[in-house]
């Protein structure tokens, strides 16, 4: 009797203690893959199974999914983003970045056929938001605009300062331009050689896509074939401080940026 | 009586008679040796390791993990530039046609710049050297490619031509063999007069093949032979193609065994594009000739440049050579199916066969 009441006592405290508040609880995503390091010995039909012993629950890790990179994540965007698209567009990112800044903003969908199909460019709507030629344009823009670049001209014959010029200079630093039309020299022309226009500066406007335009600063420099003829080396040339070559031009300029 | 003989005897006993009286012990060869599964195993650990020779490293750099980047660069992953005005790190390395590389070139070279108008044009190939096995790789190679246009290349080469018949000594010499002759030259080598060392190459008719044989012996490596193209029928090709071809050795990178790389001048800029292109083709087709029989690319990267411009302008070298090989596939005859040709089809019963063979013979 006693048995009973005792049973019956703990039964009800226990009730008691193991109810909890309903705790939100996470589905817990942690999968180790593992393979067996000792092969199960094999048994015949309709037989037990072989005992298992220690060495086989010795595991070997395969892969941990914790750690495996997750694979880029296809988003249609909705509106124009820098360096990522356009509208429309479809574009394939990295899935942390897709969620934080694309899919919780609300300015990208996940690529599934009825988002694809519903924020698809339409033909009217592609003339209307053409502010921006390409997700990277304004990328190259401010590069352009941040950097001095050396033009190398001959200290011996005689130049003029054409738009190929200035292309193969930046071609030199890893700014390609691809055709010369997209490159404004200043209206005056600049002969040479005249050591007077060494490291002065003077403004090329480039046009990217035929739309953005960058104002890049460049600094003439006399480069001689032969060694002992060469300027001294100046020492990270762009840090310093130089004259502009069309005093009157670089002032509207620079009043004007 | 016996027994009173004086203890003496007993003494000295015969070796007979110390092992009969010897309490007989089993002593077979104690088998000390351990397990036969034991043993396999000990054997297996002893397997040979190869000892690499490495070369003396100072005391201060030999802990030092070195950081190996693999030098057969990979840049697929980034993207490719749509604008008309872009940044070369964030995307694919631009690929020029080899007429816009060296117009290129050209510009950087033009009077008004560095004014170096007839500067020299290099390639720098890279070259994947895998073997057939993925340990083996192939063998370091210095060969001769023929070009069709030449340049000035700054080297001195002698050429010794064989040739019979005063018109066959007469087209070598203008082609511009160093010398020229006929048996009279191999008699004078024969003789010591003239040291066949001080030229580089030696080429033949094939009219004079008989006369040179005497001196087969001295000449050894150099003996003219059809393989190398030194033994032929067109003299004033052969002597023009060791006159004029580019030299150039590949050589397998010390720390990654499966990249080699070389530059090889294939021109000046001053020469016309066209010719400058098929200059450049025929050294590309010269290094596949030591193509491996493998899968995959074994010319990966080509670049043009140009001192003293320090640009390196990529170009596509699979306009000039196959980036993949085909093989005539291996087929087994689980893997005979219908649509397979009638040769195919013989070629795996013919296989069966051997199999069979080999089965009855096991």
């Amino acid at each position: 009797m006693l048995r009973s009441i005792f049973k019956s006592g703990i039964n009800s405290i226990s009730t008691h203690l193991l109810t909890s508040n309903n705790a939100v609880t996470q589905q817990v995503r942690t999968t180790f893959i593992l393979r067996r390091k000792y092969p199960l010995e094999l048994h015949k039909k309709n037989q037990k199974p072989r005992k298992l012993r220690g060495k086989h629950f010795n595991y070997v890790l395969v892969e941990d999914t914790n750690r495996t990179v997750k694979p880029d994540i296809e988003v249609v965007l909705k509106q124009f983003i820098h360096g990522v698209g356009k509208k429309g567009e479809i574009v394939k990112v990295r899935p942390n970045f897709a969620y934080n800044e694309l899919l919780l903003t609300d300015k990208a969908a996940y690529a599934t056929p009825e988002n694809i199909e519903k924020y698809k460019l339409k033909e009217g709507e592609e003339s209307q938001e053409e502010k921006y030629s390409s997700p990277y344009a304004q990328r190259t823009v401010n590069m352009l605009q941040n950097r001095v670049f050396a033009i190398v001209m001959n200290k011996e014959q005689p130049w003029v300062i054409e738009p190929w010029h200035v292309r193969a200079s930046l071609r030199k630093c890893g700014y390609h331009i691809l055709s010369d039309d997209a490159i404004e020299l200043p209206q005056e022309k600049i002969t040479g050689p005249d050591l007077q226009k060494q490291n002065k500066e003077f403004i090329v406007t480039v046009t990217i896509n035929k739309m953005e335009k960058a104002k890049v600063r460049c600094r003439i420099h006399h480069w001689s074939t032969n060694p002992s003829d060469r300027l001294p080396y100046v020492y990270e040339h762009w840090l310093q401080d130089t004259e502009p070559l069309f005093p009157s031009e670089q002032k509207s300029n620079e009043s004007s940026s | 009586m016996l027994r009173k003989l004086p203890s003496l005897f007993n003494n000295i006993l015969s070796v007979n008679q110390v092992r009969q009286n010897a309490r007989p012990l089993f002593i077979s060869a104690t088998n000390e040796a351990a397990r036969k599964g034991t043993r396999e195993k000990a054997r297996k650990k002893k397997v040979k390791v190869e000892i690499k020779k490495v070369g003396f490293i100072p005391h201060n750099l030999r802990k030092k993990v070195r950081v190996t980047v693999n030098k057969h660069q990979d840049d697929s992953w980034k993207q490719i530039p749509q604008d008309d005005v872009y940044i070369q790190k964030y995307y694919q390395y631009r690929t020029f046609t080899v007429e816009d590389a060296i117009k290129c070139h050209q510009e950087t070279h033009h009077p008004t710049m560095y004014n170096v108008p007839n500067a020299p044009i290099l390639a720098e190939i890279e070259i994947n050297m895998q073997g057939e096995k993925i340990t083996r790789f192939v063998d370091n190679f210095h060969r001769m490619a023929p070009i069709n246009y030449k340049f000035n290349h700054g080297e001195e080469r002698t050429v010794l031509a064989f040739a019979k018949g005063q018109e066959y000594i007469d087209i070598a010499k203008k082609a511009g063999a160093t010398l020229a002759g006929d048996g009279g030259l191999v008699k004078s080598i024969q003789n010591g007069d003239l040291s066949f060392n001080d030229f580089q190459f030696i080429v033949a008719h094939s009219n004079i093949l008989h006369e040179i044989m005497p001196i087969r012996g001295l000449l050894k490596r150099r003996f003219p032979n059809p393989k190398n193209g030194t033994l032929g029928t067109d003299l004033e090709e052969m002597v023009q193609k060791f006159l004029n071809g580019i030299t150039y050795s590949v050589k397998k990178d010390e720390n990654q065994q499966n990249f080699a790389n070389l530059t090889a001048q294939f021109g000046t800029l001053d020469m016309d594009v066209k010719h400058l292109e098929d200059n450049l083709a025929s050294l590309l087709q010269d290094i596949n000739k030591m193509r491996p029989k493998r899968e995959g690319k074994f010319i990966t990267r080509v670049y043009i440049n140009s001192p003293p411009s320090s640009e390196k302008l990529k170009i596509n070298p699979f306009v000039y050579v196959p980036e993949e090989q085909t093989f005539a596939k291996k087929k087994t005859s689980a893997k005979v199916a219908e649509e397979e040709d009638e040769d195919e089809a013989t070629a795996a019963e013919d296989e069966e066969e051997v199999k069979e063979k080999k089965e009855a013979v096991n």
